[in-house]
């Protein structure tokens, strides 16, 4: 690949815009929210964080944000990802591997159906708190 | 690295900038902020690994973020170093023996900066990436100017594209 320069970058994003339909942050069907505290990194967040992007660029999947958060106090069960998505129970997903993290975008996202077996069923207490839940 | 920064972030800075220096000798990198900055006190404590402000989470005892740093870098033949001015920022500063068996992979630079340009914050953090004979640099405020929403996964994957040939380059002029 050739470097590419800020130019060139606004001009790939302009062309990502016209393929795609008008959107803005607040239209977004969904989001999925990535523990990356020491122990979210510690334990391959960002491993998670690489196939989430590359996953939602195989299945097609753009309307969905991605943002980092910081320890949730779950950290035995890091990496944790929560899911919003429309039409579908929040949830927060623990020990989330590579593999886990591509079936999220495939069963959940794109699928509509919650991955079950890594459902860590309760939000930490903080969580609740701060969203008054 | 990720974790200095995200401190930074926490101590409210408005500018953050992490240099990253390597060479096939030396690995070295320093985050420089403009936050609240530490007093001599909590400077020393800062380094205890049972030591946290507890400002994060109440009833957490421990800090690591530090003590690992530091830990790192005695165990491969390098140096870290907290300078700090309460009221004025803080400059954290790493070397360590490239070669070193004991020193952690870097990984991929690229999702690693991708990540950090994308963390939650109001600073402006600007990443200058260099090796012998050349370099780049990166700047959260530019990229946001160029994209708009950081958080968009479509734009992630420009950001990661866009660092990755930076960092192709930078490979091969080596």
């Amino acid at each position: 690949m050739s470097k590419l320069t800020l130019n060139d970058l606004r001009k790939l994003r302009d062309d990502k815009k016209k393929a795609m339909t008008q959107r803005d942050a607040e239209n977004k069907s969904g989001e999925v929210i990535i523990g990356m505290g020491t122990c979210g990194i510690a334990a391959g967040g960002k491993a998670v964080f690489d196939a989430f992007l590359d996953e939602f660029e195989k299945v097609g999947i753009q309307d969905v944000s991605i943002r980092q958060t910081g320890c949730m106090g779950l950290c035995f069960s890091e990496p944790t990802v929560e899911v919003a998505a429309a039409g579908m129970p929040r949830v927060v997903y623990g020990n989330v591997d590579e593999e886990t993290a591509r079936r999220i975008v495939r069963e959940h996202l794109k699928g509509k159906a919650l991955v079950s077996d890594h459902i860590f069923d309760k939000p930490s207490v903080d969580i609740i708190k701060a969203t008054g839940k | 690295m990720m974790d200095l920064v995200q401190n930074s972030i926490e101590a409210e800075a408005t500018e953050i900038e992490l240099t990253l220096c390597e060479t096939s000798e030396q690995v070295e990198f320093s985050v420089k902020d403009n936050g609240n900055g530490m007093s001599k006190e909590i400077q020393n404590k800062a380094i205890d690994p049972f030591y946290s402000d507890g400002k994060k989470h109440a009833h957490r005892r421990v800090g690591l973020g530090l003590p690992f740093l530091l830990q790192t870098a005695e165990a491969t033949g390098g140096r870290a170093t907290i300078e700090s001015k309460e009221g004025c920022g803080t400059m954290i500063r790493f070397c360590a023996q490239a070669q070193h068996m004991d020193l952690p992979p870097l990984g991929e630079f690229a999702s690693t900066a991708t990540m950090m340009m994308s963390q939650p914050s109001n600073s402006n953090l600007r990443i200058v990436r260099k090796t012998r004979s050349d370099h780049y640099e990166l700047s959260r405020r530019e990229l946001e100017e160029t994209l708009g929403d950081l958080n968009d996964s479509q734009n992630l994957i420009l950001i990661k594209t866009y660092i990755g040939s930076l960092e192709e380059n930078l490979e091969k002029a080596g």
